[in-house]
């Protein structure tokens, strides 16, 4: 449970206690600010209801032809959220948008 | 040919060669002397080995030559430097020069187009996709044209030009949507923004109709699905946004959603009616708890529900706030979220209780609840992890209701504290690495941390205080000998190193949490700084110039970022991207981080030429502020991730505000330690108007705001005050400069240490600090000395021997004190601080020392190897400075 939305840019000065996790990476800000420019439908984080953030999904589109998928880039989740099926809710959004919008064939890691 | 002549240059650019690449600029250019690439090349070459003044005069020179423009490679040095210089607007006018020559070159205009884009100068972006539209059959530039319009109303709205703006931009877009060219959802959202800037909400809504053209569209983004709600509560539709936000959440579980839906029927509740009036929205509710999937959306909803229709004064129309808290805990207490999701209702009704002087009614309810189900959660939490959690769950809520209360007896603060410290670090489950256990142990360390700040707040209790903390530090550190990846002990380790005056052991564990990139914004706060306090002055540079370069990076890449939006045509980025670039370009830790590494610089050690010559080159021209400019400035420290169990307005509990060393740095520090470069240059340039103007505004800073400033940097900028006064008397040769010298060197000498030390106390507390101010203090007295010698004046004989004095006595009390702590300090732990008391805190105490004997000797080790280090840099500092 969850608000699902858009990842935004303000949101990687409040990811701390998703990618302090030591098997989180934080990449450059260019590479953050690259998925949301380019694939923003398949950047998605998921807010608590509390305001903070729970995890966060990036993903793109590439491939030919019927190689035409979605690609999970980066999946996290925050320690204390785990166990709640948000990784589970955050794929099925990447999948929907993958299907929906860009109309790809298939998802993969 | 033109290309085989350059690429010599081309290929020492490529090899990061600049040196190599100016001698074949000057190689070419002795044959063609006139040849506009080698000149635009070189104006670029230029900016890259620091040559700005010469790159500038050399750019425009090249930018007046008329026929320059008609070659690529001219264009694309010449921007290239002007790009380096950061003048976008004489980067500009390099391509509309070019296209002077090739006015139809579609590349050409993008690039007028983009140059403006990235560097937000929005009207010369306006313009270029004016030209775009209309030279070029794109229908992309249509919406760059839109944007632009959009961009240029939201940026100066009280600008009568604003409205026609966006009434253009209007109607661009009912053009396009009327022409089929609104194709995806990124034009939708553009055409929302226009509308929501003018506040056409009415619109709006119409344009977001479920049967509209545009339909399939928002059916396919969850977030326009959301907002859809929002626009039909913000235009008082309260039956639609219902109906909208039934239909939302059949078929999604999202808690925006579910938040609206709860807006709306408050909005329209009939006070006469009440209950009915939430009937239908309870049932759905309850319909939804009942499914597993969603059961704790659903459950927490009716909380929010109960607790909305409460604070509204409707009473318990929707069930009583209570009872569904204790049922949403009772049925999701084994998740470790539950305590985030219930807290803000906990705390949202004790609050409304107020209205009816039933806050104490509330805790008592509260507490019998817990009171009624602690003993069985302890008793099982041995059984699984959801067990465990269950436990860890009910004791945030006993803090919680601790801080609620008022709960001032450090005592009760305590009460159980070993139990909490057995199940953490002794268990079973905690040999098996529970993750519930790592949550336990840091609840109990926030417990012994708030009963050590109630018992020992007082500044005549601070070295009780610090024993208590050293005690609670004894039981982070084992939390992380058992599970390295909790991060959360390792920030509280941090904290509690770092009042302790122990730097060397905070880094450590920073650097194991491998804080990088923009972490150093939002994290950068915990650790930048204290080093030059606590006399690590490298370590810390190694973090500024980190800092520095990152926002460098920053600074070069954004623009990219947000021309590459145009390029993808995902347009609803650009406000989103601007604003963070703005947050970053001005913000609170970004001036922080150009101070310490402005203040580290200035303290290094070198001849007498040097030190003057540093501050006579340096550059405080740009880090000066104004009120406005500092009032601008955004602060993205995060603090919220140390994950505080109580509100933020209870200052007395909340243990970010208590366990920070010094107070953080605000805007009266940026303005102090912007003036202080500003008040050594003008006192190397004998600039005595300037320097007699800065130094009262720095006394001023002091004089208003020294609560704000930590102690140690107080006592290094009142020492450069004091060090002006002097300069100012010694200019003028008729007077002595005795009383101020002796003022300036008391300022040392009063911070360095005493003859005796017998207690923990002249280290842990402000005695470190003190000592660096001191010794940073004397650098910057030695620069003054070097002024006067070099401006003849003769009160530099009289300084240079009082500073010579000072250096003796300060080596003499600071090998004093190196050798202290390195034979004493680890055996006075046990004495001073690990030692049975009859304080409340003996049983954590005995815990420790008992149970944890391995890290009890680590952490006194940690502590007195910091102490040590920061105190030998200190004494390396005064061995290196010489009058």
């Amino acid at each position: 449970m969850s608000t699902i939305r858009r990842f935004r840019a303000m949101d990687m000065l409040r990811f701390n206690n998703v990618n302090l996790d030591r098997y989180t990476e934080t990449y450059d800000l260019g590479f953050y600010l690259k998925y949301m420019a380019s694939w923003p439908a398949l950047f998605t984080v998921a807010e608590a209801p509390s305001g903070s953030l729970m995890g966060y999904n990036m993903g793109k589109v590439e491939g030919k032809g019927e190689l035409w998928h979605g690609h999970v880039t980066a999946l996290t989740v925050a320690p204390d959220c785990r166990r709640l099926g948000l990784a589970r809710g955050l794929m099925r959004g990447l999948e929907d948008a993958s299907e929906k919008i860009h109309d790809c064939y298939f998802v993969d890691l | 040919m033109e290309y085989r002549q350059l690429r010599p240059i081309y290929d020492a650019l490529e090899g990061s060669d600049p040196q190599r690449a100016l001698k074949e600029c000057d190689k070419l250019l002795r044959k063609h002397p006139n040849h506009p690439s080698a000149r635009a090349i070189k104006a670029y070459v230029l900016t890259q080995t620091g040559r700005t003044e010469e790159a500038l005069a050399l750019s425009l020179s090249v930018l007046e030559t008329p026929t320059a423009m008609a070659s690529a490679h001219a264009q694309q040095g010449l921007t290239l430097a002007f790009r380096a210089l950061g003048r976008p607007h004489e980067e500009i006018m390099v391509y509309t020069a070019a296209l002077a020559h090739t006015p139809n070159d579609e590349t050409l205009h993008c690039k007028v187009f983009k140059a403006a884009a990235r560097n937000r100068i929005f009207k010369e972006q306006h313009q270029a996709a004016v030209q775009l539209n209309k030279l070029f059959d794109n229908p992309k530039y249509i919406w760059w044209l839109v944007v632009s319009l959009l961009l240029q109303a939201r940026d100066s709205p009280k600008n009568a030009a604003a409205q026609v703006q966006l009434k253009l931009a209007e109607r661009l877009v009912e053009k396009a949507v009327a022409d089929g060219n609104l194709k995806s959802v990124e034009e939708l959202r553009v055409y929302l923004d226009i509308l929501d800037v003018q506040d056409k909400r009415e619109q709006m809504v119409e344009v977001m109709d479920v049967n509209g053209q545009l339909a399939a569209l928002i059916a396919n983004d969850p977030d326009l699905v959301t907002q859809r709600i929002e626009l039909l509560i913000k235009t008082q539709a309260y039956g639609k946004a219902v109906e909208a936000a039934i239909a939302a959440l059949k078929a999604r579980d999202n808690w925006a959603d579910y938040k609206l839906y709860i807006e709306a029927v408050i909005a329209s509740v009939d006070p006469a009616a009440a209950g009915a009036s939430v009937s239908t929205i309870c049932a759905h509710l309850e319909a939804w708890a009942a499914d597993r999937d969603r059961a704790r959306s659903a459950k927490l909803a009716q909380v929010a529900l109960a607790t909305r229709m409460f604070e509204s004064g409707f009473g318990d129309a929707a069930g009583l706030p209570e009872l569904l808290i204790w049922g949403f805990i009772d049925q999701f207490q084994e998740k470790a979220i539950c305590y985030t999701d219930i807290m803000q209702f906990i705390i949202a009704h004790h609050k409304a209780a107020g209205k009816y002087d039933a806050q104490a009614a509330v805790i008592d309810y509260h507490w019998a609840q817990l009171e009624k189900r602690m003993p069985a959660a302890r008793e099982s939490a041995g059984q699984s992890d959801g067990e465990a959690q269950a436990w860890v769950n009910l004791e945030k809520v006993r803090y919680l209701m601790q801080a609620l209360r008022g709960e001032t007896d450090p005592s009760a603060w305590l009460a159980d504290i070993e139990v909490l410290l057995n199940f953490g670090l002794t268990s079973k489950p905690a040999r098996k690495k529970q993750p519930a256990c790592s949550d336990m142990t840091l609840l109990a360390c926030q417990r012994i941390i708030q009963a050590a700040f109630l018992a020992y707040g007082a500044m005549s209790a601070r070295a009780q205080l610090h024993s208590a903390l050293f005690k609670a530090l004894c039981v982070l550190e084992s939390g992380i000998r058992l599970n390295e990846g909790n991060f959360m002990l390792k920030l509280y380790a941090i904290r509690l190193y770092l009042y302790l005056s122990c730097y060397e052991r905070a880094r450590a564990i920073y650097d194991s949490l491998s804080i990088k990139h923009v972490q150093q914004e939002t994290l950068g706060h915990m650790i930048l700084g204290h080093g030059m306090m606590l006399g690590c002055f490298a370590a810390d540079m190694e973090l500024c110039y980190d800092g520095v370069a990152f926002y460098d990076r920053f600074r070069s890449k954004m623009p990219r970022d947000i021309e590459s939006v145009y390029d993808q045509e995902t347009y609803s980025n650009i406000q989103d991207f601007i604003e963070f670039q703005r947050n970053l370009d001005c913000s609170v830790q970004h001036e922080c981080t150009h101070r310490y590494a402005l203040r580290g610089e200035g303290f290094e050690y070198g001849s007498a030429k040097e030190m003057v010559a540093r501050w006579e080159e340096a550059d405080t021209r740009s880090i000066e502020h104004t009120e406005e400019s500092l009032g601008a400035l955004h602060d993205n420290r995060d603090i919220s991730v140390m994950g505080l169990l109580t509100p933020k307005d209870l200052a007395q509990w909340d243990l970010e505000l208590l366990t920070r060393p010094v107070p953080m740095p605000g805007h009266e520090w940026i303005q102090a330690f912007s003036l202080v470069p500003q008040i050594m240059h003008h006192m190397v340039c004998a600039e005595i108007e300037l320097l007699q103007a800065k130094s009262s505004e720095l006394a001023a800073i002091v004089d208003k705001h020294d609560n704000a400033l930590p102690r140690s940097d107080l006592i290094l900028i009142r020492g450069i005050v004091d060090m002006v006064a002097l300069y100012i008397q010694a200019t003028d040769q008729q007077h002595a400069v005795d009383v101020q010298l002796d003022k300036l060197v008391e300022g040392i000498s009063a911070n360095l240490p005493e003859d005796q030390f017998d207690s923990l106390f002249v280290l842990s507390s402000d005695g470190i600090r003190n000592l660096s101010a001191a010794s940073e203090l004397f650098t910057y007295a030695l620069v003054l000395k070097h002024a006067l010698s070099a401006q003849h004046l003769p009160a530099a004989n009289a300084v240079g021997h009082a500073l010579s004095q000072q250096r003796k006595r300060a080596l003499k009390s600071v090998n004093a004190l190196r050798g202290w702590t390195d034979k004493c300090t680890r055996s006075l732990v046990s004495d001073q601080w690990l030692a049975d008391g009859d304080d409340a805190f003996a049983g954590v105490a005995r815990f420790v020392c008992d149970s944890q004997k391995q890290t009890v000797l680590a952490v006194t080790k940690a502590c007195s190897t910091s102490w040590l280090r920061s105190v030998k840099n200190v004494l390396m500092q005064w061995e290196q400075c010489s009058s």
